[in-house]
């Protein structure tokens, strides 16, 4: 029979089915050469199962090499679904060493998951028992948890870190880089179930342990400063007591004490009562609250203590000498103004020494007036009181201070006792001690030197500015400043054998009226060449509220204890 | 004695086509090595016998080529005069499907048991058979009528009822289109016209891409073969869903690269692509084998191809050669179809590449047509040639 066009036809269709197998092709070369790179690499991320090796994080040292931080070797208890082989048994073993409900450990166990974790935070012991046992299944994996020895010693300063062993507070922020260290990492293959399959071996990275820091902090100077600040707290029924310790000459701090402190080891648990009726937004505010660092987070009105600044001003630009003579009525008149001295009859005729013996309003205002808005706005600023002092700790507020174009007389006056605008603890303390150490605004901080594992250490430098006053008027105010403490208004303040210098402050928190204060002293010791200086800051104690009566008593008896230990009794003793 | 002698003389004369036996040998053996590369690692987990599944389907493979060797000897008047039973016979089996005998796997109520095969048995596959048979004794007695309009809608009206039924019942859309494709192909090359298949693709194409477009303007609510539609334009926005599959099978055909991982070095098979021996098998060849794996099997089917083409072209009468064609356009289209899923040029959907996929009555039925073929190629007279 005739098929001519039929095998044509054949052929027309063989031809065109063959084409479209050569056309896949194409598309394969398509998929290998174009698309191949892209593909392989998500293959490869898909077989592959990284398992990090967490790094050792550095620890806290204070500057007598107390640790502070460190870290605990505690264990994760998981188990892998598709290797268990007795399911009976392993819910025993589990339920058993961990002490756990039943129902709770079968929920887990026949859950059907890759990974399913029963319980972290295991000590070593228990999970080296369950890995000794060796049961299909369970897997018991190491791992580093932080871990703070003195548990609220310094607890706002040191900080305390997260679930990741990130830093989340305090110096454990600031250092993150130097303390975290590299994790290292286990690449396997693995099937579609999460089932290595040996093959071309484990691809290891090593971890790199985080350096270890060392800071300033003297952890007896800060145990016995807490337990003064506890005292006062009780005694006087304050809202809290902050005590800061420094080296005016370097800006090393040797304690700062922010009462009541919290456990390190426990940060989320709030200290006081009622957190069981607190809602989530309200208990984390106040969890804030209390993991505050009040000396640098915080600012306030100084009061008194600010006049040390004001007298640096007027005798560094000669307005004032401790010669010159004042009469103080009990008020003085500023533009439309009666502002009154604490003493309401008046300190009568005091030459400048005595004014600050005194703590004479009048006669600060008087000073300041004499500088004029200009020269006091320069040399707040020369004294670096508008810009934060760099403190090691993450947080710190800036100071609130009119602007000079908005200042007239009476904020001027304001200002000049240490009222109308705020400051920081910290940047008092810190514009005080390079004041009274020969004029060099230092840094305070914490942070001394990183060492790590082979002991290779990097010492930590801070900026210094020298010379924002002369050594003159540093000298001079360290003078005036000691009698202020032998005869004047810091007399509590005084330690036998020891030439203190100091300045009280007692200031009515706004608005004012309220009734609340806050009493402070500022001292520092050796008075003619300061070793060590010291701030106590009550707020709203009961009773009682004047600075000289119950926050020199805690510098005093601060300093009866350090100065010894800080080896300072060379001085004095003639 | 006359009608030994003719015999004989016929026998001595008869065209045996050793490349073509080549070819499926080849095909049939490469794909055991395959599957067995592609399995034993879950057959070892599922089983506990590495050649679980090599050893099915070699059984399957040994069953189909005895088949084969008698279906090549079977008087070519007995294969016409079953090609109505072979009909009703799948149409039957179908339904069975629904009875006691049918079986459930992977989801889909596709199988049935008989007593005395080692495998389930697909009626699909049965079908693809029965249509081939049927369509080239109808289109052999219909002479010049096959290339009217009537004619046409009659040869594409038969086969019909089975592809409603493999559809319907055994939710099975690719073996549907199969049993469609073995029908236009055949009154395609019986038909004396190029214009009304012209016509008719590119208002297949047109329509396709209508689908494609309203599916995607999400105009309806498109269900579940919507779905394969949006994970086809876009595997990687539902890759843990519908895209999950094709996304797999493009892993492993991007990382094996030109050359591949080497033969048993396939990652992907490692239970990443579910049952990486049946329809993906086509990627796990590319991830081990590479480019040139690709290479070689596409060749080898277009050499399949080409060598029935020369056995239908000389076949000695219109029924052996419609018969061939029916064998080739079964085997390519579903061929075609397959790597076109694996590569993700056409939606998803559940389609074995033959001879190479694990599946006993795939390869069974596979290598009965071949003995069709063989058949066929028997009878030609070697002055034909």
């Amino acid at each position: 029979m005739n098929l001519q066009f039929h095998r044509k036809k054949i052929t027309v269709l063989a031809m065109l089915l063959s084409l479209m197998l050569l056309l896949l092709l194409v598309r394969i070369g398509y998929l290998i050469c174009v698309k191949g790179d892209y593909y392989s690499e998500k293959a490869t991320k898909l077989h592959e199962r990284e398992r990090d090796i967490k790094a050792a994080r550095g620890r806290i040292l204070d500057r007598n090499g107390t640790v502070l931080a460190d870290n605990r070797l505690v264990c994760t208890v998981s188990v892998i679904h598709n290797q268990i082989e007795n399911p009976m048994q392993v819910i025993d073993v589990l339920c058993r060493e961990l002490g756990l409900s039943e129902e709770y450990v079968r929920k887990r166990v026949e859950k059907y998951t890759a990974l399913e974790r029963i319980q972290s935070n295991v000590d070593k012991e228990t999970g080296d028992r369950i890995r000794d046992l060796d049961i299909a299944g369970i897997k018991v994996d190491e791992d580093y948890k932080r871990y703070y020895p003195y548990g609220d010693l310094a607890s706002k300063v040191l900080g305390f870190t997260g679930g990741d062993n990130q830093g989340i507070l305090g110096l454990e922020v600031t250092y993150e880089q130097i303390l975290k260290g590299t994790d290292g990492q286990i690449l396997t293959m693995t099937d579609a179930k999460g089932i290595e399959v040996l093959r071309e071996g484990e691809r290891r990275s090593e971890p790199i342990a985080g350096k270890d820091l060392v800071i300033s902090l003297d952890r007896n100077i800060q145990t016995y400063a807490m337990q003064l600040a506890g005292q006062a707290m009780e005694t006087k029924e304050a809202t809290g007591v902050s005590i800061l310790v420094m080296n005016p000459n370097n800006g090393e701090l040797y304690a700062m004490v922010n009462y009541p402190e919290f456990n390190l080891n426990d940060p989320f648990t709030l200290s006081g009562a009622l957190e069981e009726t607190l809602s989530d937004t309200n208990t984390q505010d106040a969890l804030n609250r209390m993991w505050r660092n009040g000396c640098i987070n915080d600012t306030y009105e100084p009061g008194s203590t600010f006049k040390i600044i004001t007298a640096a001003a007027g005798l560094e630009e000669g307005v004032v000498t401790k010669d010159s003579s004042f009469f103080c009525p009990g008020y003085v008149i500023v533009e439309d103004r009666k502002i009154r001295c604490h003493k309401i009859k008046g300190h009568g005729s005091e030459d400048f020494v005595h004014a600050t013996m005194n703590s004479c309003n009048p006669v600060f205002v008087t000073v300041g007036l004499r500088l004029g808005v200009e020269k006091y706005c320069r040399y707040f600023e020369q004294f670096g009181l508008r810009t934060k002092t760099g403190i090691d700790l993450p947080g710190e507020a800036s100071t609130i201070m009119h602007k000079q174009e908005n200042m007239g007389d009476v904020e001027l006056a304001t200002v000049s006792f240490g009222q109308s605008f705020q400051i920081t603890p910290i940047q008092l303390l810190t514009t005080v001690s390079s004041l009274i150490n020969g004029g060099v605004r230092i840094t305070p901080h914490f942070g001394i030197k990183s060492v790590d594992a082979r002991g290779e250490e990097q010492i930590f430098h801070y900026s210094t500015r020298e010379g924002i006053i002369s050594g003159e008027t540093s000298a001079l105010l360290r003078e005036i400043l000691e009698k202020v403490v032998s005869e004047g208004g810091g007399k509590n303040g005084q330690v036998q054998g020891y030439r203190i210098g100091g300045k009280t402050a007692t200031s009515q928190t706004l608005p004012r009226g309220s009734g609340k204060y806050i009493a402070s002293f500022l001292g520092f010791a050796p008075a003619d060449d300061p070793r060590v200086i010291a701030l106590a800051i009550i707020n709203n104690p009961k009773g009682v509220y004047y600075g000289g009566q119950i926050a020199a008593p805690i510098i005093r008896q601060l300093f009866e204890n350090i100065l010894p230990y800080l080896g300072i009794m060379e001085y004095n003793y003639e | 004695m006359e009608k030994k002698q003719r015999r004989k003389k016929e026998q001595a004369e008869f065209y045996f086509d050793y490349s073509l036996l080549f070819i499926v040998l080849f095909l049939i053996g490469f794909g055991l090595v395959m599957i067995y590369s592609a399995s034993s690692y879950t057959a070892t987990s599922e089983f506990g016998d590495p050649a679980h599944f090599l050893k099915n389907q070699l059984a399957a493979a040994i069953l189909g080529l005895i088949a084969m060797g008698i279906m090549a000897f079977v008087p070519q008047k007995w294969i016409a005069k079953s090609a109505l039973f072979a009909y009703f016979a799948s149409a039957i089996l179908i339904v069975l499907v629904l009875s006691p005998l049918g079986v459930e796997s992977h989801k889909a109520r596709r199988w049935i048991r008989l007593p005395g095969i080692p495998f389930n048995l697909q009626p699909a596959e049965i079908a693809k058979l029965a249509v081939i048979i049927l369509l080239a004794v109808v289109i052999s007695k219909m002479g010049k009528k096959v290339s009217t309009w009537k004619g046409f809608g009659l040869i594409m009206a038969i086969p019909i009822p089975l592809a409603a039924m493999i559809y319907v019942i055994t939710d099975n859309l690719s073996s549907a289109i199969i049993v469609m494709a073995i029908a236009a192909a055949m009154v395609f090359v019986a038909s004396r016209d190029y214009k009304k298949f012209i016509v008719l693709g590119l208002v297949a194409i047109a329509c396709a891409a209508g689908a494609v477009y309203i599916i995607k303007a999400g105009i309806f609510g498109g269900g579940f073969r919507g779905g394969r539609i949006l994970a086809w334009l876009d595997p990687e926005s539902y890759a843990k869903d519908q895209g999950f599959q094709t996304l797999q099978a493009l892993y492993a055909i991007g990382s094996g690269g030109v050359w591949g991982k080497g033969l048993g070095q396939s990652m992907q098979k490692l239970s990443f692509i579910p049952e990486s021996q049946n329809d993906m098998i086509f990627s796990i060849i590319c991830e081990e084998l590479g480019m040139f794996g690709a290479i070689a099997i596409i060749l080898m089917f277009v050499l399949l191809i080409w060598r029935m083409m020369i056995i239908a072209n000389n076949a000695p009468n219109l029924f052996s050669a419609m018969l061939v064609v029916g064998v080739i356009g079964h085997i390519a289209v579903q061929a075609v179809l397959n790597i076109a899923v694996v590569t993700n040029t056409i939606p998803n959907t559940g389609i074995s590449l033959p001879f190479i996929s694990y599946g006993g009555s795939s390869i069974l039925f596979l290598l009965i047509e071949i003995g069709l073929v063989f058949n066929v190629a028997r009878n030609i007279q070697l002055k034909e040639m």
